[in-house]
């Protein structure tokens, strides 16, 4: 592989992992917001008008934020009947065949998320509720969240590549 | 192309695609977006982003990170061997204690739990190595082992009923009291099955030896220690839910607040494992939620075709099928995809197409989503642990200890998915079972 991409990958890989972290940290931000609002709510009588709609935010957060690594981790389920009968390099030449599913389903959320991010800009988009609060910060995250799974997409693409050529990427 | 052809051309390149061993959120996505954009133009491009926001909507999610950090935290913590070391002592001396002290710790797993895998991993590495030393029989702990942890998602907390709610549109508080009766029958009949095995067959379940019981009451009585945690956990989960202070959500933070504070308590709690963790949540999370919203875009694109409308015809029109004999199928259907799919592919897949078709049938009860919610997962149980490739079968084949083979594995499984199937039956023909509790119980969200 030309060293290019060598260090396409390295970098690649190396982006979703620390926006990985930063995403599961998050479950304890989320954990704490409910918990806090179970707490003023039934203590001291005080209901948190935004606890509902941040939590739910913090979650398009998490998985979008968590998705390049899981692609990178091979986390993902698969329907593996035949695939787990093959061997490394064969598994590598069916990805590099199938990894057009990928690309193709990543590429057509990053095209909705622009014209969707698009739209909340133009139109200063809010959620209707007391907390009113703008969708265009976690619109904006989903898109470059989406940009980073697609490079990574690539990455493992590149890594397939390698395998099939028997010389893997480390 | 007639819709109805588009429709099974959608669902043939799925099945094809999904062979090859590709990711399943990327295949199921890759069919949606292709047939949105070919069937409605560039229109269609925000179809499958905007399927976010639906389920951003789906408030009860929120409880699935919760329940999958709540169950790692707990299987790490030592509480799975104290009250399996309690379970042991006291039902040591009755005939097949220890397999009936297993369900025991299932069933309280269970409702700490809301995942099958985790019970199954419990008791592949905890009861099962020390009930074979004590030369119980492998074939019938094996059994033990597959049917006590498909409870697991029938006893609330449940994950899988969490994303059947989600596709059925139907409000989870509900879907998790209807599953606790069924789950608890279920789990008496495997105790009884295992007691009148025992008793005709002592060999299978020699007693154990006196010197491992013999001692003094007030140790016997320390043991019961172990109980207090698990029962703590479930008292603030479940009982402030029950009683209306939290919503379900927030029991669910509630609950992975609590055991993290036993983890702590049992003085397991270390930053590597916090870490640990979070990550797995992370990624168990991630793929979950990946698939659901792939899924979300291919039910999108699959409901404007009118292909439910499609399936309907061909089963209440054509066939003159009764809404019975509909059901039956449809279950019978299950048991064969679920011994090629693990169980939330099938939920994706399966789901969107089956469940509109329930709401159309008269079954001649209210409730009726509700009902084939546990139904269906009971199912689903049963088709993971059929032979030759049930999902849990392969699991359980990696996690026992060596001298359990698979061909062991298989025999074992035909009593309990056989107790699983006359469960279905009991439901089917009593529907009150499932329906009595929810529709008595009243809570928020």
């Amino acid at each position: 592989m030309p060293p290019l991409i060598a260090r396409y990958v390295r970098f690649t890989d190396r982006m979703s992992d620390y926006v990985g972290y930063a995403a599961a940290a998050l479950i304890f931000v989320m954990a704490a917001t409910l918990i806090f609002d179970a707490f003023t709510r039934n203590v001291i009588n005080m209901p948190v008008h935004w606890a509902i709609e941040f939590t739910q935010f913090t979650l398009a957060a998490y998985y979008f934020m968590g998705g390049a690594m899981t692609l990178k981790n091979g986390d993902h389920v698969r329907m593996d009947l035949v695939y787990s009968s093959l061997s490394e390099r064969g598994k590598a030449r069916m990805d590099v065949v199938t990894a057009i599913c990928l690309i193709f389903f990543l590429a057509i959320l990053l095209w909705g998320s622009i014209s969707s991010l698009q739209y909340a800009i133009e139109t200063g988009e809010r959620r209707f509720s007391v907390w009113n609060p703008s969708v265009i910060p976690i619109k904006a995250l989903m898109m470059a969240c989406t940009v980073l799974m697609l490079m990574q997409a690539f990455s493992i693409l590149f890594k397939d590549i390698a395998t099939m050529r028997g010389k893997p990427l480390a | 192309m007639s819709y109805e052809l588009i429709a099974l051309t959608m669902f043939g390149a799925m099945i094809v695609l999904l062979m090859t061993g590709q990711r399943v959120f990327a295949v199921i996505g890759f069919v949606a977006s292709v047939a949105a954009l070919s069937l409605y133009g560039q229109g269609a491009v925000e179809l499958p982003f905007n399927q976010v926001f639906k389920l951003f909507n789906w408030y009860a999610m929120l409880t699935l990170p919760m329940f999958i950090y709540m169950g790692y935290i707990l299987s790490e913590s030592g509480i799975a061997e104290d009250l399996y070391r309690m379970l042991h002592v006291w039902f040591g001396r009755v005939r097949g204690g220890l397999a009936i002290g297993t369900i025991f710790l299932m069933v309280i797993i269970s409702a700490m739990n809301g995942l099958s895998v985790a019970g199954m991993a419990i008791g592949a590495t905890i009861a099962l190595p020390e009930m074979l030393r004590r030369g119980y029989d492998k074939v019938l702990i094996s059994g033990v082992i597959q049917g006590g942890s498909s409870l697991g998602i029938l006893i609330p907390p449940s994950v899988v009923l969490v994303l059947y709610g989600m596709i059925a549109r139907q409000p989870v508080s509900q879907l998790w009291f209807a599953g606790v009766v069924p789950g608890l029958i279920m789990a008496a009949l495997f105790v009884l099955y295992i007691w009148v095995r025992a008793r005709l067959n002592p060999a299978l379940t020699p007693v154990v030896s006196d010197e491992d019981l013999n001692m003094p009451m007030r140790e016997k009585l320390a043991l019961l220690r172990a109980g207090i945690i698990p029962f703590a956990i479930f008292f603030f989960m479940t009982g402030l839910f029950v009683s209306g202070y939290t919503s379900l959500v927030e029991s669910s933070a509630v609950g992975a607040f609590c055991s993290t504070l036993a983890a702590i308590l049992k003085g397991r709690f270390t930053w590597v494992l916090i870490r640990e963790t979070s990550m797995k949540t992370l990624s168990i999370s991630c793929m979950f939620l990946w698939l659901i919203l792939a899924a979300l875009a291919f039910g999108a694109v699959f409901d404007g075709l009118g292909a439910v409308k499609a399936v309907e015809n061909l089963f209440i029109e054509r066939w003159d099928l009764s809404p019975w004999t509909v059901i039956i199928m449809m279950m019978v259907s299950f048991v064969v995809m679920g011994m090629f799919l693990d169980d939330t592919a099938m939920l994706v897949i399966v789901a969107p197409l089956y469940i509109p078709l329930v709401k159309e049938l008269d079954l001649g009860f209210d409730g009726q989503l509700i009902w084939f919610g546990i139904i269906y997962t009971i199912t689903c149980q049963i088709a993971y642990i059929t032979p030759p490739f049930g999902y849990n079968l392969f699991l359980m084949r990696s996690l026992a200890p060596k001298e359990i083979t698979l061909i062991d594995i298989y025999r074992s499984v035909w009593p309990f998915a056989a107790i699983m199937a006359f469960t279905i039956a009991l439901i089917m023909y009593f529907p009150q079972l499932a329906l009595w509790l929810p529709q008595h119980m009243n809570v928020r969200g």
